[in-house]
């Protein structure tokens, strides 16, 4: 008898298994028609039910939840046909967050994130131009539309950017008679007077940790004449002047001029010793000084372009985060209704109160105008994000070249040959 | 009849809600994961069919996976044996009556009961070089000139992370061992004394074998859990720089959630579990088996 009870509970529990299995994890994805019940592909929404949109924003900081709150209530006050749900979903967590709705078919219909590439490569996205609507697009720096194209077709819109510049202590570097570096040989030259001047602070913060270090391989090969890619496109990770810019790097590590251990110093960990006064010079981006500002420094600091080597104009890292559209199979309805939702955030007063809230910078040409006035602080930065670089992230390899070069960098911190190195990495991604 | 089966019945009907919940929440990730470890999945996370174990050549074939794997094991075995030693002289220590006894045992529960990011974050903070505790204290009481790197190699770095780790886990096995000790009958070791046994004697031929069921208990359950442990690691270097100091678990982190390779960060949990399954069945066999000889 107790065999019997045993079998038939090892089989409820195996059934249990399968029934919950099936659904969530099939090899082939769904049929389409299935994909997703809410919204019917092709019939039109039965009069007086609203059209429901759902999106999934990243959240950025303290201000963000409240933001889009306060949004969705007005938008959805404004467009009283469209239901509005934003869900915000911290940085750590929202990659986790999509991946499980979209194996789950349930991807949300407008995402608000870094990376576009890998939606993209899988056909999850709809193509720019569907769901906004033209005077919106056309309010977009070209520039910025440009990093999320692939194959010719815009995937995602920007709805911020960052740029970085080089912040200086200003009386660490007067005390050591130092004048702002604008060359590589400048920079280590001024390193080693601040050295000599006082042994106890780093002259020069690097960050090549698995969370930013590909920004540090950014600024030295850029601001080196090299690049991630030739103009067409293929990868160029190995070029002389990216080796040679990393070596800079490294020998600046290597002479004692930067902080002891950049394997493992964040930049938030350069950031805190900047504003200690421990660091003189470091490149950042221009959230810093709201960020040494609710640390409760009072140093003095001022920022300047990164310096560079061979006669190169400095260039600025951008970063950038997107807004896509995910292929739900929706009803041109729902399409103008997802259009509504782009116009409105979008519009010029809405869209630099979302830029300003966290300190960013404006993706759009009308949203930099606005900021610029509403903020003089932030008017040399949104003309520095006109002209900034940014990683090749439309390239589906740009995962695997990030923590690469990251690995470049931390071998070559143990001792590796940079060449070398870089030569492996480009065999590995170019094949 | 109707009463006798349900008598019969009744145990499998209490436990099954406690089997049902272990089915969807240990058995269906632990087959998810080798589904996935088996399948090609894409970056948005999409399986796309069985690819002839590739996640698993590729993480064989990558130079880093020797290096994480030597760590895994350096790691593991240096934090169970050391804080198993450390942990049964502190409980043969606690087991003895002195004035006190009490707050030293609940001084020894702190680091357990103490998060690890946090554990792991406060010992960051002391050996730091530029504003740790322990370069201040010694700068303060004269016995260092210039504040020292703690951390200039990976292996310093890693030796640091297995302190960590050893101090979060002698707790535990000092609790085990002393309930064992303390289950032990004082008539034993009278015994002993009147046979003429000395202490080493005694601890060799009465304390070791009678707390041996414990210390297996916390042995297999440390393997496992410092085998597995991520916080640790991750809070103090993230396994940086370049693997030198990743284990197996972080290793899986990043491929997953910094490369986007979910298949290849399948089939390292995958390696792993094997491993551990292996390791902790020969050990408890190995115990368990020899305990019965004796």
């Amino acid at each position: 008898m107790k065999k019997i009870l045993t079998a038939l509970l090892a089989v409820c529990l195996v059934l249990s298994m399968a029934a919950c299995g099936g659904g969530n994890n099939n090899s082939t994805p769904a049929p389409a028609p299935d994909a997703n019940p809410s919204t019917p592909a092709s019939e039109p929404a039965p009069s007086g039910e609203k059209i429901a949109i759902n999106v999934i924003a990243a959240e950025y900081g303290q201000n963000t939840k409240d933001w889009w709150a306060k949004f969705q209530d007005e938008f959805n006050k404004a467009n009283t046909g469209i239901d509005l749900t934003v869900e915000v979903v911290s940085w750590n967590d929202i990659y986790t967050v999509v991946n499980t709705r979209i194996t789950g078919n349930a991807a949300p219909d407008i995402l608000n994130i870094d990376v576009f590439a890998d939606y993209q490569a899988d056909g999850l996205l709809l193509p720019a131009k569907d769901y906004v609507s033209e005077a919106t697009y056309n309010k977009m720096y070209p520039a910025f539309l440009e990093q999320s194209v692939v194959d010719g077709t815009v995937w995602a819109v920007p709805d911020l950017a960052s740029a970085r510049a080089m912040y200086y202590n200003v009386d660490i570097l007067k005390a050591a008679g130092v004048e702002v570096p604008k060359t590589w040989d400048e920079l280590k030259a001024a390193c080693e007077k601040i050295k000599a001047y006082d042994a106890n602070i780093y002259p020069w913060g690097i960050d090549m940790t698995t969370d930013e270090g590909q920004a540090a391989f950014a600024y030295y090969i850029w601001n080196n004449g090299g690049d991630f890619t030739d103009a067409s496109g293929n990868w160029t990770l190995n070029s002389d002047k990216n080796v040679e810019a990393i070596e800079y790097a490294i020998d600046l590590v290597k002479s004692g001029l930067t902080n002891s251990d950049p394997a493992n110093d964040t930049r938030y960990n350069l950031q805190d010793m900047f504003g200690a006064g421990k660091v003189a010079m470091m490149i950042g981006p221009n959230s810093i000084p709201t960020y040494i500002k609710d640390g409760g420094s009072t140093i003095n600091y001022a920022f300047a372009p990164i310096p560079t080597n061979g006669g190169n104009a400095s260039v600025s890292a951008g970063v950038m985060d997107r807004f896509m559209c995910f292929d739900n199979n929706h009803s041109p309805e729902k399409i103008e209704a997802i259009k509504t939702f782009f116009d409105y955030f979008y519009d010029d007063a809405r869209y630099s109160d979302w830029v300003l809230m966290e300190g960013f910078l404006p993706a759009t040409s009308a949203g930099g105008e606005i900021v610029a006035k509403a903020d003089a602080s932030m008017a040399p930065w949104v003309e520095i994000v006109g002209s900034c670089k940014f990683y090749p992230t439309a390239k589906a390899e740009w995962a695997d070249v990030k923590q690469g070069v990251i690995n470049v960098e931390q071998q070559a911190l143990l001792g590796g040959n940079v060449k070398e190195l870089l030569d492996n990495l480009q065999k590995q991604i170019a094949g | 009849m109707n009463k006798k089966f349900y008598r019969q019945i009744e145990p499998y009907i209490w436990i099954a809600p406690s089997v049902i919940l272990m089915a969807i929440f240990i058995v269906l990730p632990i087959f998810s994961v080798f589904e996935r470890a088996m399948n090609k999945v894409t970056r948005a996370g999409k399986l796309q069919g069985f690819n002839n174990f590739e996640n698993f050549t590729k993480v064989v074939n990558d130079p880093a996976f020797g290096l994480v794997l030597k760590n895994t094991i350096v790691w593991t075995i240096a934090v169970v044996v050391i804080s198993t030693v450390l942990g049964f002289c502190l409980a043969l220590v606690l087991n003895n009556n002195f004035k006190g006894r009490k707050i030293v045992r609940a001084i020894v529960v702190f680091p357990w009961a103490t998060t690890l990011v946090i554990q792991a974050s406060v010992w960051n903070f002391i050996i730091n070089t530029d504003y740790g505790t322990l370069n201040t204290l010694l700068l303060k009481l004269g016995i260092i000139k210039q504040a020292v790197n703690w951390t200039s190699t990976p292996e310093a770095y890693f030796a640091w992370e297995i302190a960590c780790g050893i101090f979060v886990t002698i707790p535990f096995v000092t609790f085990c061992v002393l309930s064992g000790l303390q289950s032990i009958d004082t008539s034993y070791y009278e015994a002993a004394t009147v046979d003429g046994a000395n202490y080493w004697q005694k601890l060799r031929s009465l304390t070791l074998p009678l707390v041996r069921p414990s210390l297996t208990v916390s042995t297999v359950l440390n393997i496992i859990y410092v085998f597995n442990s991520f916080p640790i690691i991750w809070t103090m270097t993230k396994g940086d720089p370049a693997n030198h100091t990743d284990t197996l678990v972080t290793y899986l982190y990043k491929l997953a959630f910094y490369n986007g390779k979910q298949g290849e960060a399948a089939a390292v949990s995958v390696i792993g579990f094997i491993i551990l399954l292996i390791c902790a069945s020969t050990y408890m066999i190995y115990t368990l088996r020899k305990g019965d000889d004796t």
